[in-house]
């Protein structure tokens, strides 16, 4: 009697919640993390810029940029926000946590993330926080990607304290405490460089891939590529890891330095697909016939003997095509990977002197490009422009709408993006 | 023993690691604060988190999101269904539901759910807690991380529509929250994989 009265009352709340509206996302703008909240499917309101400063440029020091990015705004297209955070210590990529309420900022250099409050008011982030003991706690430098799991913020640094590059994950919870430290494998097949993460929850599967060590991301790149020795220190792997023991299960051969690695969105899709820095290939993350989970080179960016740098990727809500920035020719590509197995390219343009991030909305109808890569890596003189540019994409061309020169307006050179909404004041 | 495997491993996933075989973070401890359960008599949450393995979740009586309550319903279901059928887990296992609508979930209200729920109640008790006002329930969102927010769209035509996050703490016997399972990690599998290791952990489970 009593489980029918349970029953009875389960099955009324049950009822109750049929035909509402999901607030949560099972991904964020294409590339973000699965476990995060409030997707932005409409227009974006805001985008924070990672920016790294620059001697003689502004007050030098690294900072968030926010920019009105609401064509309805008076504001549209300009900087309403900067927060400098402090000195130079190569400024890189960002990642918010689950709830979306904070974005954790990190440094290549001096390993300092910086966590700032957006979900307050994304108009005008205020820095809450500041994490200096990543080396201490793990041995690794250079924190790289933020990967938000609940509750906590996964972390894939680039190397370590001796600089060569064996590194690994480390785990802090959204207060910014340390919790656990995951080396990536550096035997039986693996070299133990990091670069990028990113999770398929529903496969309890995380892949990571490679880069290269303190050494040589903070060194001149034109005595980098001079120097055969050291252009053997980069990563010619991806790991696949079993999510919940954070422990690997299977390394696999990529060569050339895969980078950014995006999970297909679309339902009952398991692959992912990245890009090779230094080989210039598009390569395919996926079981084969057996149930095998396995890697495969699909495609060629560019011409490989010109070394063009693919650097960023961004993959369309629907998984059939897939951005590509080219960093030395400055060219942004389109790829159809409807076939993942043969993408082809079927849109090219030279969106800049020097590119390297590109973000794009949900609905695939805005892509940003900004121009920094690293601060040693980035061109000298007259092709090292410093520009955000924000275009529309109406399925044939891509169509300037605004740009921001961040030298101009005394900002710096412009690396990662996020998007915000506008702020909702609704509370209980 | 229910041998977690999930993650879909046939269709190509990693399999759950065995119980003990992995660590589990201490995420944070479960926060400090002041509920309610069947009467206006006030109760330290902390006796709800202690002293038993503990699966907690936020929800509201009226709730509209059938990525959220109704997940962790069911989810709370099965869980309680393996430990009244396992002797391992006997008296080890505490369920609580604490409301995010304390204006509309009073502790009279409550009451009838964990009536409901009083079968098996030896085995693995579903406590539905609330609050006095939300003067008392904000602290313990901010603490747990919960980021919630009323839909005043949604919510115009009649009971008050929340959007939340939808997390469940798996809290271990000294009350540190060890597991964090979302929308898309609500995997009955992984939990009692997990439940598992914290027993082995403390050195408590019968084999």
């Amino acid at each position: 009697m009593q489980t029918n009265v349970a029953g009875r009352l389960a099955a009324a709340i049950v009822a109750a919640c049929l035909g509402a509206v999901a607030p949560l996302a099972r991904a964020d703008e294409t590339c973000l993390s699965p476990y995060m909240a409030a997707l932005i499917k409409g227009q974006e309101a805001y985008l924070h810029v990672w920016a790294l400063g620059e001697k003689g440029i502004g007050d030098e020091s690294d900072k968030l940029v926010t920019i009105d990015v609401d064509p309805k705004s008076k504001t549209y297209g300009k900087p309403i926000d900067k927060i400098s955070v402090g000195g130079q210590g190569e400024a890189h990529h960002m990642g918010f946590t689950d709830d979306r309420k904070y974005l954790w900022a990190g440094r290549l250099d001096d390993s300092k993330i910086f966590i700032f409050d957006v979900g307050t008011d994304p108009a005008h982030p205020k820095l809450v926080r500041t994490i200096d003991d990543l080396p201490e706690k793990t041995g690794y430098v250079g924190p790289h990607t933020f990967y938000a799991i609940p509750g906590r913020m996964v972390i894939g640094a680039l190397s370590n304290t001796t600089h060569d590059g064996v590194t690994g994950l480390a785990v802090y919870n959204n207060q910014g405490e340390f919790l656990s430290a995951h080396p990536i494998p550096a035997e039986n097949g693996g070299d133990g460089y990091g670069y990028d993460i990113a999770i398929n929850p529903k496969k309890n599967v995380m892949l990571t891939s490679s880069f290269t060590g303190w050494d040589n991301y903070m060194r001149d790149l034109g005595g980098l590529v001079q120097d055969a020795e050291a252009m053997q220190n980069f990563g010619n792997t991806m790991v696949l890891w079993n999510l919940k023991s954070m422990e690997p299960e299977k390394v696999l051969a990529v060569p050339g330095a895969p980078l950014e690695i995006r999970w297909s969105l679309k339902d009952g899709d398991d692959w992912a697909i990245t890009a090779t820095a230094l080989t210039s290939k598009l390569w395919l993350v996926r079981r084969d016939a057996k149930g095998d989970w396995g890697a495969k080179e699909v495609g060629t960016i560019g011409d490989p003997a010109k070394i063009p740098l693919p650097v960023d990727i961004s993959i369309s809500a629907d998984a059939k095509t897939l951005w590509v920035n080219t960093f030395m020719d400055g060219k942004t590509h389109l790829f159809d990977i409807s076939d993942p197995e043969h993408p082809t390219q079927i849109y090219e343009k030279t969106t800049g002197k020097q590119v390297n991030m590109i973000s794009q909305s949900w609905d695939g109808k805005r892509v940003y490009i900004t121009s920094s890569l690293l601060a040693n890596w980035d061109k000298k003189g007259a092709d090292n422009e410093q520009v955000l540019r924000a275009y529309d994409w109406d399925g044939k061309d891509l169509n300037l709408k605004f740009e921001i020169d961040f030298f101009k307006e005394q900002l710096g050179r412009p690396h990662h993006m996020k998007f915000s909404a506008a702020a909702d004041k609704a509370s209980p | 023993m229910l041998a977690p495997s999930g993650a879909e491993e046939s269709a190509g996933g990693f399999g759950y690691p065995a119980p003990g075989s992995y660590r589990l973070d201490h995420i944070f401890r479960a926060p400090q604060g002041i509920v309610l359960e069947g009467s206006r008599f006030p109760h330290l949450l902390s006796s709800y988190t202690k002293g038993a393995i503990t699966l907690l979740s936020f929800f509201y009586t009226s709730c509209v999101d059938p990525q959220g309550c109704p997940l962790a319903w069911e989810a709370f279901e099965e869980v309680r269904a393996a430990a009244i059928a396992r002797s391992d887990l006997r008296g080890r296992l505490r369920l609580v539901f604490l409301s995010l609508d304390p204006a509309r979930d009073k502790p009279g209200t409550l009451a009838a759910f964990s009536r409901a729920y009083e079968s098996g109640s030896d085995s693995a008790r579903w406590h539905f807690l609330t609050t006095y006002s939300d003067f008392f329930l904000r602290p313990l969102l901010h603490n747990f991380g919960e980021e919630i927010a009323l839909d005043r769209a949604a919510s115009a035509a009649g009971a008050p529509v929340f959007n939340h996050l939808l997390k469940v703490f798996l809290i271990d016997h000294e009350g540190d929250v060890r597991e964090i399972y979302s929308n898309q990690s609500l995997d009955v599998s992984a939990i009692l994989g997990d439940i598992e290791t914290l027993l082995m952990e403390a050195g408590m489970r019968k084999d």
